[in-house]
């Protein structure tokens, strides 16, 4: 029990205040919890190694979190993992159900995170064994099974496809990196455009473009009208929240913190696989896969607790193999580094104290944001109460700010938010579909890497049928996953059909 | 209790803005000097480094040090536009290696930029096999590439990572001409991907450090993770410089198995290959030479205190001060002798 001597009260005072701090940050578009954490960590420096985690945990917590504000109420990813979160949170603030779809966001923030938070408490040292087994090839077998969501996702088929391909086709312009052992040439652009493009276009600012810029743009074509009331969303005219919404969805529940920890857990697939993994299955096997992308709630319930069950399952490897999960828990390893402990195999044996200190940090942490964010849930739903011709520039200068401060002061991230905000304006004018061509270009990167490397090691195509057992489990996912988005829209267009067939 | 307060203040006045710049002493420096560094990684030992000189150098020149970890590409491009000292580079060994291997991006260092002084050596560049490989130690791997036994070498291409590969790529072209192409490169990037290399089977060796990989060591032979190390690039002098505890349950003995002349990669057939990493400043080409000199004695003094060492050693690095004209004129020599087993792989 030696570990509760470091559990004094400005531990949890930090945690807190790591938690407050984080929510700020992921609510704010353009800020994320990687954001919040790389802010802090030189602040780490004057704590010891358990207080400052204690800060770390907190931000990462309520970083992750926080991104489910903006997604709701404006339609605003906070975070790249909450992009999801918007497909339905946003419709139910549309219907007067904001405040209810933030408190059904928290209270599957709190079951993810806490669901993820016991998984790495027992099982991490077992779950970083299985983890190994993901080659490159597994990891794009997933990344591919994500992809299948583009699919389901689609109003017109034909039209999703073709826009998550120009997703793709965007996240391939810059570079094959260095660092993934590519030779660093530059691809898809002109010489004038290597020193903007060399990384290619940043994630963040194409997000809040696409999603944020683009929304206001539009908005600001149907013009502002003085009758001020049109202009705000009513608050809680729709349904209230009870607990009572998640009578239904257990499984759901279940299902999504268990795919966010299980991502969270392969390094290098990242947290927005987890979310889009999460929605699309939700969607498949909805009863009335119809209503998801309308205002459903399970659609948020799906969204969130796998982006919080992304927290405990990105420490797994951070602390069983030394090998971040994700870009945020990259960060955190620095906390460690900066105090000259390094992480590893052998970090949880030798680092009990460490390691439970730890555990009560991440689960007090995600109690702390249940806290704070339930019940200060009806002052920030108020943000929809303002005017819109007020709220919007302050959400415009918000972006800007946050694609300019994302890769440390870049101003061609705020010339990448500007032009895929007005593209995104444009592209849905001719029917390009936002939400594959986002999909795309975030997996499309990775899809790329892995499946470069999987030859490369390989030789030979056959290799993604035949590496492993994992990986066959993995085709069966994939085309059931298939299977249903296409079983879903014959069944939609012959609903449909009856439809108008009564009608006449 | 006293350092807990303090930290949570410094958090409080971080976050919300309100940290204003100390009362400037003597410096040219700008109140808010921005190191950025030429990797994306704060988990890593250039942004651990560089926040170990940062902190020292605040406290020395009384103004605000700040940390970017903004990657090579981002750092060159900054370093090169900003002329007025309010940002410099802190960089290693890859700033020239990857120039010499071509890497785009990359220009040559001692033209485009000014070395500034250099603060630090990680001593940790290693290199593993698994712990069932059939292959005890370095002379065992390049023995079984004169026999023609292809041997595969998970290492990230173009520069640090690569360096020790093209070493012993190099002395079996020495050794036993004409073999050189049995030692075969598996590009991978992160370490986490080398390790994975490993795992699966797709490499006989891999590239690491001592630091990322000690834990591995330890693990059982019958662990699929279980791993040796078998060469350690530093010279024999920079690892008798670090802590008697080592890393981890390695001791400074322990590694000391690792290191030439225990391990012998040779260089051209008379002395041995030895490859230490070091860190060190890069300015603009045109940034005054009064803060150059500033800098430069600024270091000569933190470093004659000694406090630094201390906190360097405690992280392993090796201190490793020269103020920026020694600094120079010694990694121009030492890129100059790298070059020369380059151009002969070529």
């Amino acid at each position: 029990m030696e570990f509760l001597s470091a559990l004094d009260l400005i531990y949890f005072v930090l945690v807190l205040s790591g938690t407050l701090i984080g929510i700020i940050f992921g609510a704010i578009p353009g800020m994320t919890a990687t954001m919040a954490v790389a802010v802090c960590l030189p602040l780490t420096y004057a704590l010891d190694l358990n207080h400052g985690l204690a800060l770390l945990l907190g931000l990462y917590v309520g970083g992750i979190s926080g991104g489910l504000v903006p997604a709701i109420l404006l339609n605003i990813p906070g975070t790249p993992s909450s992009i999801t979160t918007t497909f339905d949170g946003f419709p139910m603030t549309q219907k007067g159900e904001g405040e209810r779809a933030l408190k059904i966001g928290i209270v599957s923030s709190l079951f993810g995170g806490l669901f993820s938070a016991a998984v790495l408490f027992f099982f991490a040292p077992l779950l970083a064994d299985f983890a190994i087994k993901f080659s490159f090839v597994e990891k794009f077998l997933i990344i591919f099974l994500a992809l299948t969501v583009i699919a389901s996702l689609s109003s017109n088929l034909l039209m999703g496809l073709f826009s998550a391909l120009i997703g793709i086709w965007l996240s391939l312009i810059g570079t094959y990196s260095v660092e993934h052992g590519g030779n660093g040439d530059t691809r898809l652009m002109f010489g004038f455009m290597q020193e903007y493009l060399y990384d290619g276009f940043s994630l963040l600012p194409v997000l809040i473009g696409l999603f944020g810029v683009a929304h206001i743009l539009e908005e600001a074509e149907k013009g502002i009208h003085e009758a001020t009331k049109d202009m705000q969303l009513s608050l809680q005219k729709g349904a209230r929240f009870s607990v009572g919404v998640f009578r239904n969805q257990k499984i759901n529940l279940i299902r999504s913190s268990f795919l966010g920890t299980f991502i969270g857990l392969l390094p290098g697939v990242g947290g927005s696989a987890a979310s889009v993994l999460s929605y699309t299955q939700e969607k498949n096997f909805s009863k009335h896969p119809e209503r998801m992308g309308k205002g459903a709630p399970e659609g948020v319930i799906a969204s969130e607790a796998a982006n919080n069950g992304l927290t405990g399952g990105a420490l797994i490897p951070l602390l069983s193999l030394g090998i971040p999960g994700d870009s945020t828990t990259a960060v955190l390893i620095g906390a460690f580094t900066l105090q000259g402990i390094q992480v590893g195999p052998l970090f949880i044996g030798e680092n009990v104290a460490t390691w439970n200190t730890m555990m009560v940090g991440l689960v007090a942490a995600n109690f702390m944001m249940f806290l704070v964010m339930f019940f200060a849930i009806k002052y920030i739903a108020k943000v929809v109460m303002v005017p819109k011709y007020v709220l919007y520039p302050i959400i415009m200068m918000m972006c800007v700010v946050g694609a300019y401060a994302i890769n440390y002061g870049v101003m061609f991230d705020v010339w990448t938010l500007l032009l895929f905000g007005v593209g995104g304006y444009l592209a849905s004018k001719f029917g390009i579909e936002v939400a594959p061509l986002v999909i795309g270009f975030i997996l499309g990167g990775q899809a790329e890497v892995y499946f470069v490397k999987s030859l490369e090691s390989f030789g030979t195509l056959t290799i993604f049928f035949t590496k492993s057992p994992i990986a066959m489990v993995l085709w069966v996912f994939i085309f059931i996953s298939i299977g249903f988005s296409i079983y879903q829209a014959v069944k939609a267009r012959r609903l449909k059909q009856a439809g108008k067939g009564e009608e006449a | 209790m006293k350092k807990t307060m303090i930290g949570i203040a410094l958090a409080t006045c971080g976050i919300f803005g309100l940290a204003s710049a100390t009362a400037s002493a003597d410096t040219s420096f700008p109140n808010n000097l921005r190191i950025v560094i030429g990797s994306k990684s704060t988990g890593g030992d250039t942004y651990q480094n560089t926040a170990i000189v940062a902190e020292a150098l605040a406290r020395k020149l009384g103004i605000n040090v700040k940390v970017d970890a903004v990657g090579g590409s981002t750092a060159f491009n900054t370093i090169s536009r900003v002329s007025n000292g309010s940002v410099i580079m802190m960089f290693h060994d890859q700033a020239y290696l990857g120039y010499l291997y071509g890497q785009k991006g990359y220009e040559n260092p001692f033209e485009a930029y000014r070395i500034g002084p250099s603060v630090a050596i990680n001593p940790g560049n290693a290199y593993l096999v698994s712990k069932n490989s059939p292959y005890k130690n370095v002379e065992e791997l390049m023995t079984a590439c004169a026999g023609g036994t292809d041997i595969r070498v998970a290492i990230q291409p173009g520069g640090v990572s690569e360096i020790g590969y093209s070493a012993m790529k190099n002395a079996i072209r020495i050794q036993h001409p004409g073999r050189e192409g049995c030692l075969v490169a598996v590009n991978r990037g992160s370490q986490s991907d080398k390790n994975q290399a490993m795992f699966d089977g797709l490499a006989d060796l891999i590239n690491g450090s001592v630091q990322a990989n000690e834990q591995y060591t330890r693990l059982p032979a019958d662990d699929q993770k279980a791993m040796r190390f078998v060469w350690l690039t530093a010279g024999n002098a920079t690892i008798q410089q670090a802590n008697p505890e080592g890393m981890g349950e390695t001791t400074r003995e322990m590694l000391l198995q690792y290191v030439d002349p225990n391990v012998s990669v040779t260089q051209d057939g008379s002395r041995n290959f030895t490859f230490d990493k070091e860190f060190f400043f890069l300015f603009n080409k045109e940034m005054d030479q009064k803060l150059v000199d500033e800098l430069d004695q600024a270091l000569t003094e933190i470093f004659a205190e000694g406090q630094i060492q201390q906190t360097q050693k405690r992280s392993f690095f090796i201190p490793d001060f020269r103020p920026s004209a020694e600094s120079e004129a010694y990694f121009r020599d030492k890129a100059a002798q790298y070059e020369v087993i380059l151009k002969s792989l070529q």
